[in-house]
């Protein structure tokens, strides 16, 4: 079996049709679009559902009686809302009935996750993976071990819609497979397939990049919420990237766009990157050259130890100060070419690069304002990501969950409800 | 919003001040717009606390217009520029240490119920204020404020002035006290701020801050306001040379041979 990756916005509801939607179609995705709402939005009455939808409020009750039978949503009075007279009743998801389990696949961190319709963290492990055993098939083992034991833990009445992992690497569209993943020492991996297949539970696993999936994450739950247009860099071992535009996760032909940290900023001269070329975004801004210029013990890496920079710098260090301030015009550089590339509304810095770029801001900014086209600038907000460390993994449960929002009462039933 | 030309909500304009002889603000102009952050930099004793204090109805100015809404007012007391939906956060904090974070919330404007105090309202008013701002950092709402800690204390003292429907909010360096991790959960605060529509106004040394939250920069040099730009317009060095030097190529004062009339 193959597994799809498509976003949440992916789908084409309409596609391949060539007469107008038939009444089923229509119901089907009134249904997906109206659990959408709730799961992200939150709780909300049947008249503001009616509203942002477009619907008259008979139809609009229809659709929710009908995903209320099937166990996705429930109506109840809201919390005590302070105002006078009878309110009204709230539609709000299922969170501990209907759930996704979402992993990320970090470098020497593993997570999985399960998360409730709505985005409801509902259990979570973390598993740190030595050196030595990091190859594909040993993660896959670890990572359905630990979601089997929540499953199980989860009980009756309980039901899986959807499964996702994020990797940190080049997963092709759409089936999924890991083309390389670098740092882990993947190659060509059907990590999707493996996971599935010692899962057990019927449910495809869809594979994606883990920037892009913190892009998505931003995108509908964080920093970037209600944005169309957002660029998102996300540091860890390396930069990633993921790039919305017009309101869609931008993959390119077969899904290994947005790989923002191998733009070359500096080709002449600049510094060896992982991939073979030099003067990489990720390898002049990167976490190796920061920790380099503030001539950090080589030994220490990942998050801590960029934390350490940034607060060395802020209580006036000058070597970290001089590091920050060379990788802030780094970034900066990298940012404004995309500005003139992509026009965002909003570049989120997620990851690592959320304190790098507090530490920097002055330089990146700087930079951007010289070097950026005016028009593309002038409403440019730059933002912290929002859901910090979590992003990667509500990222992976939004793609798991994308199934549902599409096809709700069938990928319900399919999941045994 | 940087560059959607949004109408002032606060407008200064002309402001002098004296205290005896000594002249501490010369003509300033100063605009505050809903939904942006405006940072106001200078040097030490370049005038920023003071002009703060006008703004907050301390000092009394000795001339110059004071514009809010599109309509002159006339601020003479702190209770009037609250009244008008103009809040200040100081330095200092002024918290009570031995009072809980809503007491210190509601300090001198309870609500009552009758002769008791309310409560529940209280709670409530502070639960959802500190919800809307996302802030997850406070455990609860009854401990006491000597038991939090530096950026948890910025963070009530910014909930306290955006409690009363505030429409301006003036933040005396909030992050000048605080560790890395602390100074970011402020920052992103204050931009959460504008993003809900408040005007905030941002006083701070440090030019990380400023780039980094935004929206205009107002750069205040020996009581002129050498300019009032946009943070997507100016470098890093442009604005230190407008705190130092009162100019930077073509933007800030005229030369004025050393002179400040």
């Amino acid at each position: 079996m193959r597994c799809p990756v498509a976003g949440p916005y992916d789908d084409d509801v309409w596609g391949a049709m060539k007469a107008g939607p038939s009444q089923e179609e229509i119901r089907r995705h009134n249904l997906g679009t109206l659990l959408r709402h709730v799961h992200i939005g939150g709780s909300m009455s049947r008249a503001v559902l009616a509203e942002r939808m477009g619907l008259n409020r008979s139809t609009i009750l229809g659709l929710v009686s009908e995903l209320g039978s099937a166990g996705l949503v429930r109506e109840e009075l809201p919390r005590d809302t302070g105002r006078a007279g009878r309110p009204s009743l709230v539609v709000r998801p299922e969170s501990d009935r209907v759930y996704v389990l979402a992993f990320d696949v970090g470098v020497d961190r593993l997570a999985a996750a399960r998360i409730g319709l709505g985005g409801v963290f509902l259990d979570r492990r973390e598993i740190s993976v030595p050196a030595g055993r990091r190859d594909a098939g040993k993660v896959a083992e670890v990572l359905a071990g630990a979601a089997l034991d929540m499953v199980d833990a989860a009980g009756h009445g309980t039901y899986c819609v959807g499964v996702a992992a994020a990797v940190r690497g080049m997963v092709r569209r759409p089936d999924g497979l890991v083309r390389a993943a670098p740092h882990l020492g993947w190659e060509d991996e059907e990590f999707g397939e493996d996971l599935m297949r010692l899962l057990g539970l019927g449910l495809p696993v869809s594979v994606g990049n883990e920037a892009s999936l913190g892009a998505l994450a931003e995108h509908l739950r964080g920093a970037g919420a209600g944005c169309q247009d957002l660029l998102y860099l996300h540091g860890d071992i390396g930069i990633g990237g993921g790039v919305v535009t017009g309101g869609q996760l931008l993959s390119g032909d077969q899904g290994y766009g947005g790989e923002i940290g191998h733009m070359v900023v500096n080709p002449r001269g600049g510094r060896p990157c992982g991939c073979g070329a030099n003067g990489c975004l990720e390898a002049e801004a990167g976490e190796r050259a920061l920790l380099e210029a503030a001539r950090r013990d080589p030994s220490a890496t990942g998050r801590e130890a960029v934390h350490a920079v940034v607060e060395a710098a802020d209580r006036g260090d000058i070597t970290a100060r001089a590091a920050l301030h060379d990788i802030g015009d780094w970034l900066g550089i990298g940012v404004a070419n995309l500005v003139n590339v992509l026009n965002p509304r909003t570049v989120v810095f997620g990851g690592t690069l959320r304190e790098v770029f507090l530490g920097s801001a002055a330089q990146i900014r700087s930079r951007i304002n010289r070097i950026a086209l005016r028009a593309s600038r002038e409403n440019l907000r730059l933002r912290v990501g929002e859901l910090g460390d979590d992003a990667v993994l509500i990222g992976a449960a939004e793609l798991a969950f994308s199934e549902i929002l599409v096809g709700p009462l069938e990928t319900l039933a399919r999941a045994g409800a | 919003m940087t560059a959607t030309p949004t109408t002032p909500i606060l407008r200064l304009s002309g402001i002098d001040k004296s205290f005896g002889a000594v002249q501490v603000l010369h003509d300033v102009s100063f605009d505050v717009r809903p939904g942006e952050v405006t940072a106001l930099v200078g040097d030490n004793g370049a005038g920023k606390s003071t002009l703060v204090k006008c703004i907050g109805g301390i000092h009394p100015m000795d001339g110059g217009e004071y514009w809010f809404e599109g309509a002159q007012v006339q601020v003479h007391s702190p209770r009037e520029a609250a009244a008008l939906g103009v809040e200040i956060v100081y330095q200092d904090l002024a918290l009570c240490d031995n009072l809980d974070i809503v007491q210190n919330m509601f300090l001198g404007r309870e609500k009552r119920r009758g002769l008791v105090l309310d409560d529940t309202t209280m709670e409530e008013m502070a639960t959802q204020t500190l919800e809307g701002l996302s802030v997850r950092t406070v455990k609860s709402i009854r401990q006491q404020v000597s038991s939090l800690s530096g950026g948890q204390r910025q963070t009530v003292a910014i909930a306290k002035a955006v409690l009363w429907n505030s429409k301006v909010v003036v933040l005396d360096e909030p992050t000048a006290a605080l560790g890395v991790a602390q100074t970011a959960q402020v920052l992103e605060l204050v931009r959460r701020l504008a993003d809900n529509g408040l005007a905030v106004v941002l006083i701070s040394h440090n030019m990380n801050d400023v780039f980094a939250v935004s929206d205009r920069i107002a750069a205040l040099y020996l009581g002129r306001m050498a300019a009032q730009v946009s943070t997507s317009d100016v470098t890093h060095s442009q604005v230190v040379e407008l705190i130092t030097s009162g100019r930077s190529g073509d933007l800030g004062l005229a030369r004025s041979n050393g002179v400040t009339a």
